[in-house]
């Protein structure tokens, strides 16, 4: 009976240790992991910047007329097959506010 | 057989002595010098950072990035640990560009730590990694990137080196963009590794919100390029063009001549970043008749057909006189505004009167700030009819005695675009959290209706008219109606304190299509050498620009929908 009492604190002891240094072990894989996580974040906000400064309309304007030879289209040259605007407008005002403004008294007029 | 009592006691005085030493450390260690022990050792097996949140983007109405945080290295020496200073140097030197004269001298200070370059590019960080130099180091920091270099500058702003917002934006919106500084205590181990970043993730401060612009990029684009080639033509001091959605008061660009880089700013004046767009008041001449014209109109003094004399071009008022570019005789209403006459609008404004011209010029805005959310506007310059001379009624009918800025001329003539209703202008149309959520959403705000929906629709068939065959020919685009004014303005010449022979101001406003308002537009072009007459310098600008957005915007031209109806 002692002897299995022995046997059962050495094991608790070992778990005890054993659960231990793991915790160390998988603190420096998390480390690792999120230094390589900010590494990649890294680059990817650098790539963003690149794309970005790529896509510059001013760019796209200079590669298309000094290294691909094309000018803007002249007057009449365009021609919108299906009329859509590409841009719709911004939210407009809330109802309320435009009902207000529309039944305001003009200012000025009143007076 | 024991040991004898003696040596027993011997023993034992030996044996409680060692206790008694040991027992009086433990006392020692553990209780009097317990607090500066511990401190000691959380000095050693702790380290405490600042952790700051990325800085928020800024993006157009489209997503596309204008302003982002990117973290790039900087790099310091340690002087005390060199072997050698000039070696170190000339390697530096060939990666950072720097003079190798003026690294050699910081590496030589007698200190332990000397920053060489902050926020380089990560590239040359990377091929300082490869050197591998002893006692020259790197840290990484956030920096602010304008990756479309200039465009947006004067309304984006820019930040210090401290990454707080300076200008622009990223002064106005400042608390919204920075992100979480936090003070965070971290686990090392005796390697000085950093051991199980427990709770971690409630750790990581918040990024700082991100800001959704109703600006266009490209329309910015076409503004500005339009802007920079016309300011280049007439030899310009500088120019403004303000693009504007009449129905919401939403700006679509805001261009303003000269440029600058945001990613450069070091080497500038604020001159040079100040974004005359709000900040600049000029008086706006011809321009001011729209709204001369409208009051009028909306208090019935005036028709499109009443007649006016044009005095054969002179006219004396208060002892001075009043000269038309040309002599006109009689006219209609219309007539004078196409030709844009000073003797009519003079006449129009003193049977308007001080009281009822005062109380329009302030119900359209002026003399008052617009609230744009961007730092810096002016109120402009409007002074109270207790303090108009005798002329200033006919003065301030044509658009002199009186300062606006761009901005507030275009919120005026965006009121007539938009049936009578003036609107607030803006430029971030919502903010969002770190996870894209969005926390604000900024809806268009009316401010008051300014005359009525048929004053509105009259003028703008007087404005049409200037436009089709008056002083704003230039600013015609073929397939659409435009309507629109223009205005030419001496300046005060600072010297002499009187109107100057050759600093001008010519600017047109106007909007399009005329019958369903899509852009609302000023342009100014600040003392323009040679001709500078608004219908010269800034109409054929207003041409270029909203003939390429309206293409940009897929609005049909007249002849289309004609087409398309017919089918």
């Amino acid at each position: 009976m002692k002897a299995v009492a022995v046997v059962a604190a050495m094991c608790l002891v070992f778990a005890f240790v054993w659960e231990r240094v793991d915790v160390v072990r998988l603190g420096y894989s998390i480390e690792r992991l999120k230094t390589q996580k900010t590494l990649l974040e890294r680059e990817r906000d650098q790539l963003q910047v690149k794309v970005s400064a790529l896509t510059a309309p001013e760019r796209i304007a200079r590669v298309a007329t000094d290294k691909l030879g094309l000018f803007p289209p002249q007057q009449g040259q365009v021609f919108i097959i299906h009329p859509q605007p590409s841009v719709p407008l911004l939210a407009t005002a809330p109802v309320e506010h435009l009902r207000i403004a529309r039944t305001m008294p003009v200012l000025g007029g009143a007076k | 057989m024991g040991p004898s009592g003696g040596r027993r006691y011997v023993l034992l005085f030996f044996l409680l002595s060692g206790f008694g030493v040991i027992l009086f450390r433990l006392v020692s260690l553990q209780v009097l010098q317990a607090a500066e022990l511990t401190a000691r050792a959380d000095r050693q097996h702790q380290k405490s950072v600042t952790l700051e949140g990325v800085r928020g983007a800024v993006t157009d109405r489209h997503g596309k990035v204008l302003a982002m945080n990117v973290e790039v290295p900087s790099i310091f020496g340690v002087p005390t640990s060199l072997d050698s200073p000039a070696n170190a140097a000339k390697s530096l030197s060939s990666v950072l560009h720097i003079r190798r004269d003026d690294i050699e001298k910081k590496l030589r200070q007698d200190k332990h730590f000397v920053w060489l370059a902050r926020k380089v590019e990560p590239e040359k960080g990377r091929r300082l990694e490869q050197l591998s130099i002893d006692g020259i180091g790197m840290v990484m920091e956030g920096r602010r990137f304008y990756p479309k270099g200039p465009l947006l500058a004067h309304v984006l702003g820019f930040v210090g080196m401290d990454g707080v917002g300076l200008e622009g934006l990223e002064r106005r919106y400042e608390s919204q963009l920075h992100g979480e500084k936090r003070l965070t205590i971290l686990q090392r181990d005796a390697l000085g590794r950093t051991v199980f970043p427990k709770g971690l993730r409630e750790q990581v401060p918040a990024a700082g919100h991100a800001l959704t612009l109703t600006i266009d990029e490209v329309i910015q684009y076409i503004a500005e390029k339009e802007l920079e080639e016309a300011v280049d033509h007439a030899r310009a001091k500088s120019g403004t063009i303000i693009v504007m959605e009449p129905q919401s008061g939403a700006i679509l660009a805001m261009a303003v001549s000269p440029r600058f880089d945001p990613n450069a700013v070091a080497s500038l004046t604020a001159d040079r970043w100040r974004n005359r767009a709000l900040t600049d008041t000029y008086e706006p001449g011809s321009t001011m008749k729209v709204v001369v014209a409208a009051a009028a109109l909306e208090e019935r003094v005036m028709m499109p057909g009443s007649m006016l004399f044009g005095e054969n071009g002179r006219m004396t008022v208060a002892n001075t006189t009043i000269h038309d570019h040309e002599k006109l005789g009689w006219m209609t209403f219309a007539q004078m505004m196409q030709k844009s006459s000073n003797i009519g609008a003079a006449k129009t404004g003193i049977l308007l009167g001080q009281q009822r011209l005062y109380r329009y010029l302030q119900a359209f805005g002026f003399g008052q700030r617009t609230d744009i959310d961007l730092p810096g506007e002016v109120v402009g310059l409007l002074k109270s009819p207790r303090e108009w001379g005798r002329r200033s009624l006919a003065s301030i009918s044509m658009g002199q005695e009186i300062g606006v800025t761009p901005l507030q001329m275009v919120s005026a003539v965006s009121a007539i675009a938009n049936d009578g209703v003036l609107m607030k202008p803006y430029v971030v149309s919502g903010v969002s959290d770190q996870k894209g959520q969005l926390v604000k959403e900024v809806l268009p705000q009316v401010r008051r209706r300014v005359v009525s929906p048929a004053t509105a629709r009259t003028l703008t068939t007087i404005l049409e008219g200037v436009v089709a065959s008056g002083t704003g020919t230039k600013a015609a685009i073929p397939g659409f109606r435009v309507a629109g004014k223009t205005g030419t303005a001496q300046k005060v010449d600072p010297r002499t304190g009187a109107y100057s022979s050759v600093l001008s101001v010519g600017s047109f406003v106007g909007f399009v299509p005329a019958d369903a308002p899509r852009l609302a537009m000023i342009v100014v072009i600040d003392e323009p050498q040679g001709e500078a007459w608004g219908g010269v310098v800034a109409a054929p600008v207003f041409r270029r620009v909203g003939e390429q957005v309206l293409t940009y915007l897929g609005v049909p031209r007249d002849d289309q929908v004609k087409i398309a109806m017919a089918r």
